[in-house]
């Protein structure tokens, strides 16, 4: 073991067991079913405090925090949700438009072309189906965590809050919580309502967030991801190795 | 890949157009499944649904476009090893798919 390796961090021999935080890694799975019960404040300040720890480009801490717990107002952010994921459907799903085949299918052509990322067809059929009442943006989870980026930070703030989000979202799986990123809040950043009420201002913009409570059932668990190339370059060659499948260099 | 003709780039798939898009696919072994319906409940994409009365329930991923992204969480809380990914999702030219090999679980090194 190495000296400086943390508590429970273990053999890393070859073929050696995974260590506690490994596990936990592997294990998260994104949580869509929760159970009614409220996380305990003390529990989601743990949590935050992970954030609060989190890397970030020339240590500018580029976030800020805000815990949502209401229920009548997390209904509200939904319901606001639904609704700019219908104003979308109704301009480019060329599938059901009152506009017409056509006409929508233009928008979405140029649409996609203008947000391709957003309008990838997973957030696009995601859209659809917040809109048609069959996925619930927040998942019926009793606490929300909304990730504000702050635009005058170093380099690149998105790519902190993602730091700092992780922080979080393992440290919560690590307490038997369930999480989920939620996209969707950005959409709340369009109107004027919810950056007013939750004061929302320059140099703050709402860019992710994470939904918080206990699972229903048990969702964590090890399956199977995508094998991948990495090169590798050392003593001055190249190889490839398939990370994640059987031991053989391409 | 990188390289797109302008027939390419004026031919982005429209994500229902089975020329371009293949979604992910899974394999439900019905055998094991007893249809509880927790994978239903937890799909993002609500691509899976239960069929069937009584013992004969079982899930059954949408035939018309489900909205899989391939993403495993039903293999994950499925407590009977019923259902797992059998194709990753394929939006083509535009889109980063799941192509880059066999789906594996995390390995020991």
């Amino acid at each position: 073991m190495d000296e400086t390796a943390v508590a429970g961090g273990g053999e890393t021999g070859a073929g050696a067991d995974w260590n506690p935080v490994e596990r936990v890694i592997l294990e998260r799975r994104s949580v869509r079913k929760y159970k009614d019960r409220q996380v305990p404040e003390n529990v989601v300040q743990r949590v935050l405090e992970a954030g609060r720890f989190a890397p970030s480009a020339g240590n500018t801490q580029p976030w800020k925090f805000i815990v949502i717990r209401d229920a009548a107002m997390l209904d509200e952010m939904e319901r606001d949700i639904v609704r700019w994921c219908k104003i979308f459907k109704f301009f480019i799903d060329w599938r059901t438009s009152p506009l017409g085949r056509r006409m929508a299918w233009l928008m979405s052509q140029v649409s996609i072309r203008v947000k391709r990322n957003q309008l990838h067809p997973i957030p696009f059929g995601a859209i659809c189906l917040v809109a048609d009442g069959k996925l619930r943006a927040f998942h019926g989870a009793p606490t929300l965590i909304l990730l504000l980026e702050d635009r005058r930070g170093a380099a690149r703030p998105q790519v902190d809050i993602g730091c700092c989000g992780q922080n979080m979202v393992l440290a919560a799986h690590s307490m038997g919580l369930g999480t989920c990123w939620v996209g969707f809040v950005e959409l709340l950043k369009y109107g004027l309502k919810w950056r007013r009420r939750l004061g929302v201002e320059f140099p703050y913009r709402i860019c992710e967030g994470i939904c918080l409570g206990y699972p229903f059932g048990n969702p964590n668990g090890m399956i199977e991801r995508e094998v991948m190339d990495v090169d590798w370059y050392e003593d001055g060659a190249m190889r490839t190795v398939r990370q994640g499948g059987d031991d053989v260099t391409v | 890949m990188s390289r797109f003709s302008l027939r390419d780039r004026l031919s982005v798939p429209t994500y229902d157009n089975e020329v371009y898009a293949t979604t992910g696919r899974l394999v439900i072994d019905l055998e094991k499944c007893n249809g509880c319906g927790i994978c239903a409940q937890v799909c993002p994409g609500k691509a899976i649904s239960i069929r069937g009365e009584g013992k004969a329930k079982r899930a059954y991923l949408d035939e018309d476009f489900p909205q899989c992204m391939s993403c495993n969480d039903c293999a994950a809380i499925c407590e009977r090893d019923a259902l797992k990914v059998a194709v990753a999702y394929d939006f083509g030219l535009y889109y980063k798919k799941i192509n880059r090999g066999e789906f594996a679980p995390p390995r020991k090194y």
